[in-house]
């Protein structure tokens, strides 16, 4: 029996060969480029301004570092309260090697070259994710809660050491070298917004095709494995310990990957992008989008920081109606933060990848219902 | 030697309002397998109810201190009630990040309040001139600290041993299928154990208010501060967090005693309990006195 690999409705595969491969249909393949090439689009389109790219940029980066959060809590279920602190480990990470060695080595003036920072980014990933494997270690003989308290911990004492360390420039702005393209320096927000587009974007894709190769792969089989049951997979021969520190480790890549991103986005390290509460925000970007799902951690941040700018405008609205004394703008926030992540735990646990995933299907068996 | 015994005495007092924090962490713990990240807002709220109905409605400290230990109590039975009742068999991420979201929407809507951006002081209580002896100073307000702690543990000692609501929570935190099949109801065990933490968070908010004064941040830490008591003291054992609580304190006066000197911008008493927090961890996971997982498959 042929399949027609455009227009099936329904599941159609044989074999585990075929069960492991990325896209069921032809059609999903296609709209899939097509929105990628959307996507490389978007920055020619005439309404981008410089805020709506900084918006975007930041939205690619954190995307990266929701990614890696999703591998550890969403597919391997260990709950990390640390994320932030593996992200600034990757951001200190490039801005200590670029100031303190290549500097000097190479004798980089004001600007370091492309190359270099496509070198560095792995390093600074590898750098984290050694961190991460660190951290993950009490994982041998912890599970779930304990656990999330010792990346609790680590956040907690990455952000003093940092603050208490004259290296570090005690948790104040570290300044970090602009780019150079080929020849064109970066910098000025007219170039850093549409460059840092295309570059994250890249980035984006790259990580992400790794994780989704990943999660097909036996070690991403034996993440899910772990979370579902770590004692029956213990017994199917899976060793949990390893498993999950393993899961840290990748994560602490992705986060140290996003970390060097945002160094050399802003120009500049400050251990305030790294605290416990960006810690939580990525905890509810991931959750908003779905735990445990691909799109989840694509949408998600989107989701999230998309969302802040109306909230700004709102608590300009409500500011006007309050008496001058309260300060609406930090008080909106967390409370309208707080409410949607409660809503979605209670209404729909599943995370906006659910209502992408109902209307894949619709379009999928459309015109029929099922 | 006195800077020794002075430190570890203002330990002590330190530690019990950690133990009194860690009183209610561990009560929900133990009730229903709930670790909640919004302890902090709740020291903080029943603080400044304190406060409230001290300063701008005049009454008597007691008074506006008793007050606040009921309203807190109805306060944290609606908060089990609207935000956890919910997420009762669902998985662990879910509730844990319910109790975060839930800290984040009350200190927003705290920020909503003037008590936001309040930095202020109780009206003064207790006598102002330090306990003398052998050459230690104890503040008034550390040994009602202490009082308070005291009081509590007995309190629930008495609750857990002799009252039927005691017992049917101890049931609860034995085995919820065995006590649903007697008859226990797991929501006003629930209910209760949530009623009970906030009660005890707004003890501590008490003493922390009249130690250090009032100030949402500084509140809010010490939910935090109370992780390492309760991991060193293990999860669900009240035993556990009052020792683990004054262990935890005296570390703490201790580190700042004498490695402040080292650290540049000193400081070293907030961040030391966690680096003890991950070691226990790796060392004793389920702390002094909590009950070691046995797992079968």
């Amino acid at each position: 029996m042929s399949v027609n690999r455009w227009l099936q409705s329904g599941n159609y595969r044989r074999s585990y060969k075929e069960d492991q491969t990325i896209f069921a249909t032809f059609s999903e393949e296609a709209s899939l480029i097509v929105f990628v090439l959307l996507l490389f689009l978007v920055p020619f389109a005439p309404f981008m301004s410089r805020s709506l790219f900084r918006l975007f940029d930041l939205i690619l980066i954190y995307t990266v570092a929701v990614m890696g959060l999703n591998i550890v809590t969403g597919y391997a279920g260990q709950i990390s309260i640390g994320h932030a602190a593996f992200m600034g480990v990757g951001a200190y990470a490039a801005a200590t090697i670029t100031r303190d060695v290549a500097t000097p080595l190479f004798g980089f003036e004001s600007t370091v070259p492309f190359l270099f920072v496509l070198a560095l980014l792995p390093v600074c990933g590898l750098i984290a994710a050694l961190v991460g494997a660190f951290v993950g270690l009490p994982s041998f003989r912890l599970k779930h809660l304990y656990l999330a308290v010792a990346t609790l911990a680590f956040q907690i004492i990455f952000t003093w050491s940092v603050g208490h360390t004259p290296w570090l420039n005690q948790g104040g702005s570290i300044r970090v070298p602009r780019l150079e393209f080929f020849g064109t320096t970066i910098s000025g927000s007219k170039t850093i917004g549409p460059f840092y587009y295309f570059f994250t974007l890249v980035i984006v894709i790259i990580m992400a095709i790794g994780m989704r190769n990943l999660l097909r792969s036996k070690y991403g089989r034996a993440l899910i494995a772990v979370r579902d049951n770590d004692r029956a997979a213990d017994a199917m021969g899976i060793n949990p310990g390893a498993t999950k520190v393993m899961a840290f480790a990748i994560s602490g890549f992705y986060a140290g990957v996003a970390g060097a991103l945002l160094a050399f986005y802003n120009g500049s390290v400050i251990v305030e992008s790294f605290t416990l509460a960006v810690s939580i925000d990525f905890l509810a970007m991931t959750i908003v989008g779905g735990l445990g799902t691909m799109v989840g951690s694509l949408i998600g941040p989107a989701f999230l920081l998309i969302l802040d700018p109306w909230v700004e405008q709102l608590a300009e609205f409500i500011q006007q109606l309050m008496p001058a004394t309260i300060d609406v703008g930090t008080a909106l926030r967390p409370t309208v933060f707080g409410l949607i992540v409660v809503l979605f735990l209670i209404f729909e646990p599943r995370g906006l990848a659910n209502w992408w995933r109902l209307t894949r299907q619709f379009a999928k068996r459309w015109p029929f219902k099922y | 030697m006195t800077f020794f015994f002075q430190l570890i005495v203002t330990g002590i007092a330190q530690g019990c309002i950690y133990a009194l924090g860690a009183l209610g962490f561990v009560l929900i713990y133990k009730a229903s397998r709930v670790i909640n990240f919004a302890h902090g807002e709740l020291i903080a709220i029943g603080a400044f109810l304190t406060y409230a109905f001290t300063v701008w409605v005049g009454l008597p400290i007691w008074i506006g201190f008793v007050i606040a230990l009921i309203i807190m109590f109805l306060l944290g039975q609606s908060i089990e009630r609207v935000f956890l009742r919910p997420m009762i068999g669902e998985p662990i991420i879910s509730v844990i990040m319910v109790t975060i979201a839930l800290a984040s929407l009350l200190s927003g809507l705290v920020y909503f309040t003037p008590f936001g951006t309040l930095t202020a002081r109780f009206p003064s209580f207790l006598p102002t001139t330090p306990i003398r002896f052998a050459g230690i100073f104890l503040r008034w307000e550390h040994l009602l600290g202490i009082i308070l702690t005291a009081l509590f543990i007995l309190i629930l000692g008495w609750f857990f041993t002799r009252s039927t609501l005691g017992i049917a929570m101890r049931a609860v935190a034995d085995d919820q299928l065995a006590s649903l099949s007697v008859g226990v109801s797991i929501e006003r065990v629930f209910a209760l154990a949530w009623a009970a933490a906030a009660t005890s968070a707004t003890a501590a908010g008490f003493v922390v208010g009249s130690i250090f004064g009032l100030e949402f941040a500084g509140l809010v830490a010490i939910g935090l501060r109370v992780f390492p008591a309760v991991i060193l003291g293990g999860l669900d054992s009240v035993v556990g967090a009052v020792v683990g609580g004054i262990m935890i304190g005296i570390l703490e006066q201790l580190a700042s005693g004498y490695l402040d000197g080292f650290v540049p911008g000193g400081g070293t008493g907030e961040v030391f309990p966690f680096v003890v927090l991950l070691i226990i961890l790796l060392v004793k996971p389920y702390g002094l006195f909590g009950t070691k997982e046995i797992e079968r498959v």
